[in-house]
């Protein structure tokens, strides 16, 4: 029996565990109709376990979940007919054609003959591989294979789509090119469940985000609420003589408390926003320390990452 | 469009889609990706003329020794060679499905509301079609040297039957050694299980003309049945006698191996 459709992806105490190993530790999830949710982590925290679960790729050890009303556990089938699936490492076929993938995905879903073939044009041509049907995958680009892979997912019009890192490894171009197709799809209704370790890509598409660290959800809400619940901007700052590190921090942990930064700078939460930034530039040159390199930022989902793990996310600058 | 306008058929028992266009689909694909990789293909053509000349040209003056039942050793070793070409198509099956499992194309399978054991039809489906290729490149071979064939259609059809059933129950074997190991590193294991079954049989020589451990472990080596079963068609006319223990090894093989490989499967759904 179908459950409520108000919302599409949900999960209770979550649990999946690998021998002694917790991969993910009871995350609770609740993801409306029509969104895109923006699921955030660094590797290995737990993201694709997690979608692995909720695409019946994976059973979980406790807990439950359930997708477009239908228990992922206890009605499998139910779920992967209304689910469309692009997973991170893009499982296509290099000896095939981009039209054979897309036409033996379609019977797959069930959807052959004519009906099937019509589908295969309508989502060549949204991808943008009309012309590039006919070749193999082989011989296609990163950013041409993401593109088939998305229109794989699409062959039977999924009401949920799951995109796990749908952009890892692209150019800034086809980057945008595969945002400007989710925001497409969601548009048209499609609910999204994106997983990513861009915190610029979740800022960009997401209307909802968790993060998730270590197996659990450390923070979960809207972007913009996250970020605004960090307070104060991140100042970042780089000392001309590294020998004067230690002194400039003492200075420093006055205007506000530590951030983590990258190694060479210091980082610290600024009481008072950018008005305070004189004070601490005066402060460091009263105390004969010169400045080589200052920033200031308004906080962002790194910052909104740093403040519940004490960790900046790998590749994000800081 | 939604998504009950593309499925009609939506409401089947446990949802899952129709399986004979997908095992259709499924099977075409390993079929093509077989003729686009002429590495694969290549030794199912060469494998089988090798065989037949390796084992006539070592073997060919064993026909002239009293008791060996036909004058023409092709007639004898030619079932070998079919058998052995054919299990090397099953374990191309499962390599096959080795690489799904290394680029996780199997995903994108199971991740589709589709009946689980189409994941191993399909493979089985490509090692019969393609056991096709080794048993009539071999029987061409035997018509080009002069081998006889008394029972005629009945027993080119044996022939056929003995490998295409030999390229699926090495499948099967193949199958649950790659799911248990979980990559291409399990190829090596089958190959050699393949070696072991094959050879210390009656293949190149009658049981009646072994001696010691080797005559014993070519009575009790289920190949040997087979071996029988398939031969028979060079020696003299088809008999039930020479053909069901053949079947009986074939089913118990399939029984067995297709046990071992769906207990595997299963472990692929979490």
């Amino acid at each position: 029996m179908r459950s409520s459709s108000a919302t599409h992806v949900v999960a209770h105490g979550l649990v999946r565990r690998f021998g002694d190993l917790t991969a993910v530790d009871g995350i609770d999830l609740d993801v409306g109709e029509g969104e895109i949710f923006g699921f955030l982590g660094p590797n290995g925290a737990g993201k694709s376990t997690t979608v692995r679960m909720l695409v019946t790729l994976l059973k979980p050890s406790a807990g439950s979940a359930s997708v477009a009303g239908f228990d992922v556990a206890s009605q499998p089938n139910e779920v992967r007919r209304r689910i469309g699936v692009a997973l991170q490492d893009a499982a296509i076929d290099p000896l095939m054609t981009g039209n054979e993938s897309l036409r033996l995905q379609a019977v797959m879903q069930g959807l052959g003959g004519r009906p099937g073939q019509q589908r295969v044009g309508e989502l060549l041509e949204r991808v943008g591989l009309t012309e590039a049907g006919d070749r193999r995958v082989g011989t296609y680009s990163g950013g041409m294979r993401r593109r088939l892979d998305l229109a794989l997912a699409l062959i039977h019009k999924p009401s949920v789509l799951f995109l796990d890192e749908p952009t890892t490894g692209l150019d800034p171009t086809s980057r945008q090119a595969v945002w400007e197709e989710v925001r497409s799809l969601n548009d048209e209704g499609t609910t999204v469940f994106l997983t990513t370790q861009y915190l610029e890509e979740a800022d960009q598409l997401a209307g909802r985000i968790a993060i998730i660290d270590g197996g659990t959800i450390v923070r979960e809400g809207d972007p913009a609420a996250l970020k605004e619940a960090v307070g104060d901007p991140t100042l970042r700052l780089e000392v001309a003589d590294p020998s004067r590190q230690e002194a400039a921090q003492g200075i420093l942990a006055r205007f506000g408390g530590e951030r983590p930064a990258r190694a060479g700078r210091i980082a610290i939460g600024l009481r008072g926003g950018t008005g305070s930034l004189a004070s601490v530039i005066r402060a460091l040159d009263e105390a004969g320390i010169a400045v080589g390199h200052v920033e200031v930022d308004s906080p962002s989902l790194d910052d909104v990452f740093a403040d519940a793990t004490g960790r900046r996310l790998e590749g994000a600058g800081s | 469009m939604t998504v009950t306008d593309l499925h009609p058929e939506q409401g089947r028992a446990g949802g899952f889609v129709p399986s004979a266009p997908l095992l259709t689909a499924l099977i075409q694909r390993a079929v093509t990706r077989m003729i686009r990789l002429p590495a694969v293909l290549a030794p199912t053509v060469i494998m089988p003329a090798f065989f037949i000349t390796a084992f006539t040209g070592s073997f060919d003056g064993i026909s002239r020794v009293e008791g060996y039942p036909t004058d023409n050793i092709v007639n004898w070793v030619a079932a070998f060679a079919i058998l052995q070409s054919c299990a090397f198509a099953g374990i191309g099956a499962a390599s096959a499905m080795a690489t799904d499992l290394d680029t996780r194309f199997i995903d994108r399978l199971l991740v589709s509301p589709m009946r689980r054991g189409l994941v191993l039809l399909a493979p089985l489906g490509q090692a019969a079609v393609r056991a096709l290729i080794p048993t009539t490149i071999i029987l061409l071979i035997c018509v080009l040297k002069d081998a006889s064939m008394p029972a005629g259609i009945l027993g080119v059809a044996m022939v056929y039957v003995g490998g295409m059933s030999m390229a699926v129950v090495m499948g099967l074997l193949g199958l649950g050694v790659v799911l248990l190991i979980g990559n291409i590193r399990a190829m090596a294991l089958v190959q050699v299980i393949s070696f072991l079954v094959l050879f210390p049989s009656t293949g190149q020589v009658p049981i009646e003309l072994m001696d010691g451990w080797l005559a014993t472990m070519a009575r009790w080596n289920p190949a040997t049945p087979v071996l029988a079963m398939t031969r028979q068609g060079f020696l003299g006319e088809i008999s039930w006698s020479e053909t069901w223990p053949g079947l009986l090894v074939i089913g118990g093989g399939l029984a067995l191996f297709g046990a071992f490989a769906r207990t595997q499967l299963r472990r692929l759904d979490g």
